[in-house]
C-alpha cells in the first residue's frame, strides 16, 4: 500500500498545508533563516521537535483506530496533543490542518474512525486515521507526519526567499535518513520534544497583519 | 481493500451542480488592479439589503482587501473573512481550496441564513480560475486599461468564467482601447457565455453585475426546489 | 548512587501545614525551614554521571508546601564515558506546591536528565521553576534534557521535553542558549500569550507556562520576568 502513503505525504493533497510555513515565515522575518545553509538547521529543528511529536501522535492515532473505544482513545490523544502544543497559534494551525485533512481523507478513504475524531482534530490525529483508513501502518503514519514536518516549511522557504527549488529539493532529500530515523523512533511512546523558539516565532507571527502564511 | 475505497464505487456527492444547501458561492477573480475589490464592495452595497451576504478575501499579502471592505463599512466585520494564501493565491482558489472552504464554512456557521458568499481572489494572472469545488459560479474581472487585447489573449479566466466583466470602460478613450474589439474578441472565445462592459465609476452600484448575480441565486433556488 | 527524598504535607486540625513525612537517603538531605517549607541540601558533590535521584512530594488538600534548595546543583561527568545523571520529581498535589530549586549547572561532558511529573487534583496549585546553565564560567556546555508533565484531574495540560546542549537536536545556532529558565503555574485563571525578547508565556488551562533563554542566567531570568507578572515571580521564588 505504498501508493496510499505517497498520496498522504504528497504536498498536492488538498488539505491546506500550503498555507502553513511551520515557522519559516517568522524565522525569515527574525533573520534566522536567510539561505540554504540556514534552511537545513531550521528544518532539522522542526523535524526533531514538532515533527517527532506529530509522528508519535500519528502512529498512536493509527493504532487507536483498532481500539474498542475509538472515540475515547482519539480524544485522549487529542488532549496529549494539546499538552504538547501549549502555543495557541500552533494549536490553531494544527487543528486547521487536521480539519482540512479530515475533509479530503474522509472522501478518499471512507472509514468509521473519521466520525470518531474530535470536531477539529490535531493534524497528526487526522493523519493517523487517514493512514489506518487507507490501509497503512502506524509506522507509515509516522513517516508521513515526519516528512510533512519538513516538506511544507521547505516549500514555504523556497517561496518566500525565492530559493533555487533544486537546492531546496536537495536539502529535503538529504534529510531523508533523519526523517526515517524520527519516524522509526516516534512509533514507540509519545515524544514530547519541544522547541520554545518555534512557540515564540508562532506567537509573534500570528499577530502580524502582513503575512503570507497562516502559520 | 474496503469496497467503498474502490474507484468504481466512487460517487462524488460534491461535484458541481450536486452540492445542496448552503449559500450560492460566487468567485470574483482577475488580474491585480482590475477592480475586484471595488466590484465586491459595489455588490455588497447593492445586494446586502436583498440577501444574507458575506465575503471571503484572498489577498496575496496582508488583509488589505478585507480592511478596505471594513473601512468602507459595506458589511459588518463578522461577515468578512480574510484567508492567508501562502504566497500562492491561485493555489488557494484552485488547487488546494481548504483555507477558503474553512472560511466559507465559518461564515455559514456564524450566519446560518446565509444566502450569498462572494469569494474574492487575490490579484493573479490570466490563467487563474476558481475550482468549482469552492464556488458555484465565477466572475472574471479585467479592465480596459490593461489593453484591449486581453480578451483575445484568452486564458481560463477569460474563456471559461461564467461572467466576464470588462471594467473601467470610462478609461477607454484615454488608453486608446476599442470596446467594440474587446466585446467581439470576448464573444469569440466565450462560447455564448455573457460579457458585461461596465464602469464602476459611472455606475457605483454595478447594476448589471448585480442583476446577473440575482439570476444565479434564482437559478440555484429553482435547481434546489 | 540512588537518592530518594519523600515529603508529605498535610493540613492539621488548626489549618496549619504539618509535614508528617520528611525522609531522605543518598545524596540529598531535607531540612525543615518553616511551616510547610523544606530545603534540599546536597550532601556530596554532584550529581555525578550515573546518579539517580527521585523526589516524591505529596501535598494533601488544604496543605501548602514550598521546596527550595540551598545551592546550585553542579552536575559533573563521571570518569570516562559518562552516563547521564537523573533527577525525577513526582508530585501529587491536592493543595499548593511551590517548587523553586536553585539553578542546575551542567558542566562540560556532563549529561543530565530532569523530569517533573505533577498530578494535580481539582483544587491543586502548582508553581514550578527551573533554571539551567550549561557550563560553568568559561567552560564548554554540558547536555541537559528536561521533561515536564502536568496532569490536572486526570487530563494532561502540559507535556514538553526540552533538550539543551551539544547534540540536542533543537539546540543549534542561531539559537543555542547557554541559559534557560522556565516557570509553570497552574491553579489560577488562564493567562494570555505574552511574547518578549527570547521569552514567551503561553496559556495553560488555569495558568501559564513561561520560558526564556539567554547567554547568561540573569538575562534569562530577566527576560522571563518581562513576560510574566512580577507577582507570579515572587510567588515562584
Amino acid at each position: 500500500m505504498t501508493a496510499a502513503l505517497l498520496t498522504l505525504a504528497d504536498s498536492r493533497l488538498p488539505a491546506g498545508g500550503h498555507t502553513h510555513s511551520g515557522g519559516v515565515e517568522q524565522a525569515i522575518a527574525a533573520g534566522m533563516l536567510t539561505d540554504p545553509a540556514s534552511l537545513a538547521p531550521f528544518l532539522r529543528r522542526r523535524l526533531t521537535t514538532s515533527g517527532a511529536v506529530a509522528a508519535g501522535l500519528a502512529a498512536a492515532a493509527c493504532r487507536a483506530v483498532d481500539d474498542t473505544d475509538v472515540v475515547a482513545a482519539l480524544s485522549a490523544l487529542d488532549a496529549e496533543a494539546d499538552a504538547r502544543t501549549p502555543s495557541p497559534a500552533l494549536r490553531d494551525a494544527a487543528r486547521q490542518q487536521g480539519r482540512g485533512l479530515v475533509r479530503v481523507g474522509g472522501r478518499a478513504w471512507p472509514h468509521p474512525a473519521w466520525a470518531a475524531l474530535p470536531a477539529q482534530p490535531h493534524h497528526p490525529l487526522a493523519l493517523g486515521v487517514a493512514a489506518a483508513a487507507g490501509g497503512l501502518t502506524p509506522r507509515d503514519a509516522a513517516a508521513a507526519a515526519a516528512y510533512l514536518s519538513v516538506s511544507g516549511p521547505a516549500t514555504a522557504a523556497q517561496r518566500l526567499l525565492a530559493m533555487d527549488p533544486i537546492t531546496v529539493a536537495a536539502v529535503t532529500a538529504r534529510l531523508s535518513p533523519e526523517v526515517d530515523a524520527v519516524a522509526a523512533a516516534s512509533t514507540v511512546g509519545l515524544p514530547a520534544a519541544a522547541d520554545p523558539l518555534l512557540d515564540l516565532l508562532a506567537e509573534v507571527h500570528t499577530v502580524r497583519t502582513d503575512r503570507f502564511f497562516a502559520s | 481493500m474496503p469496497p467503498d475505497h474502490d474507484l468504481d464505487d466512487y460517487v462524488d456527492p460534491y461535484s458541481p451542480g450536486h452540492r445542496h444547501g448552503g449559500p450560492l458561492r460566487v468567485g470574483l477573480g482577475g488580474p491585480v488592479g482590475s477592480g475586484k475589490t471595488a466590484l465586491a464592495a459595489a455588490l455588497c452595497r447593492t445586494l446586502s439589503s436583498e440577501y444574507d451576504l458575506a465575503v471571503v478575501t484572498n489577498d496575496i499579502y496582508t488583509t488589505e482587501d478585507a480592511d478596505f471592505l471594513r473601512r468602507n463599512a459595506v458589511l459588518p466585520d463578522d461577515r468578512i473573512e480574510a484567508v492567508q494564501t501562502g504566497c500562492c493565491p491561485h493555489t488557494a482558489i484552485r488547487d488546494d481550496i481548504t483555507a477558503n472552504l474553512d472560511a466559507v464554512e465559518l461564515l455559514e456557521s456564524r450566519h446560518p441564513g446565509l444566502e450569498l458568499v462572494l469569494v474574492e481572489s487575490g490579484g493573479d494572472n490570466l490563467t487563474a480560475s476558481f475550482s468549482y469545488g469552492l464556488v458555484d459560479v465565477q466572475v472574471f474581472v479585467v479592465d480596459v486599461a490593461g489593453g484591449d487585447k486581453v480578451p483575445r489573449k484568452g486564458g481560463p479566466g477569460v474563456t471559461a468564467s461564467d461572467l466576464l466583466v470588462v471594467n473601467k470602460t470610462d478609461l477607454a478613450p484615454l488608453v486608446g482601447a476599442d470596446l467594440g474589439v474587446m466585446r467581439r474578441d470576448a464573444d469569440a472565445v466565450r462560447g455564448g457565455k455573457p460579457t458585461l462592459l461596465i464602469s464602476l465609476r459611472v455606475d457605483p452600484a454595478a447594476t448589471e453585475v448585480a442583476e446577473w448575480v440575482r439570476e444565479q441565486v434564482r437559478a440555484r433556488a429553482l435547481q434546489e426546489a | 548512587m540512588r537518592t530518594l527524598v519523600e515529603v508529605v504535607a498535610r493540613r492539621d486540625a488548626r489549618g496549619r501545614t504539618v509535614l508528617p513525612v520528611v525522609r531522605a537517603s543518598g545524596q540529598l538531605a531535607v531540612r525543615r525551614t518553616g511551616d510547610g517549607a523544606v530545603h534540599l541540601v546536597a550532601t556530596a558533590f554532584g550529581p555525578l554521571g550515573g546518579d539517580d535521584a527521585e523526589v516524591r512530594l505529596v501535598v494533601e488538600e488544604g496543605a501548602r508546601l514550598s521546596v527550595h534548595s540551598v545551592a546550585a546543583a553542579v552536575v559533573l561527568p563521571a570518569r570516562g564515558e559518562s552516563p547521564p545523571s537523573r533527577q525525577v520529581v513526582r508530585a501529587e498535589v491536592a493543595g499548593v506546591l511551590h517548587l523553586a530549586p536553585e539553578p542546575t549547572v551542567v558542566t562540560a561532558r556532563a549529561v543530565h536528565v530532569a523530569e517533573l511529573q505533577a498530578e494535580l487534583g481539582e483544587c491543586g496549585e502548582l508553581t514550578a521553576t527551573e533554571q539551567v546553565l550549561l557550563g560553568r564560567s568559561g567552560e564548554a556546555p554540558g547536555r541537559w534534557t528536561g521533561t515536564t508533565r502536568v496532569v490536572v484531574s486526570g487530563r494532561p495540560v502540559l507535556h514538553t521535553t526540552v533538550g539543551l546542549g551539544p547534540g540536542a537536536p533543537a539546540w543549534s545556532p542561531p539559537v543555542a542558549p547557554r541559559a534557560y529558565v522556565s516557570t509553570v503555574r497552574v491553579g489560577e485563571r488562564q493567562a494570555a500569550v505574552q511574547t518578549g525578547v527570547d521569552a514567551v508565556r503561553l496559556p495553560l488551562p488555569g495558568g501559564w507556562v513561561g520560558t526564556a533563554w539567554a547567554g547568561e542566567l540573569h538575562e534569562a531570568v530577566a527576560r522571563l520576568a518581562a513576560v510574566t507578572r512580577e507577582r507570579d515571580l515572587e510567588v515562584a521564588r
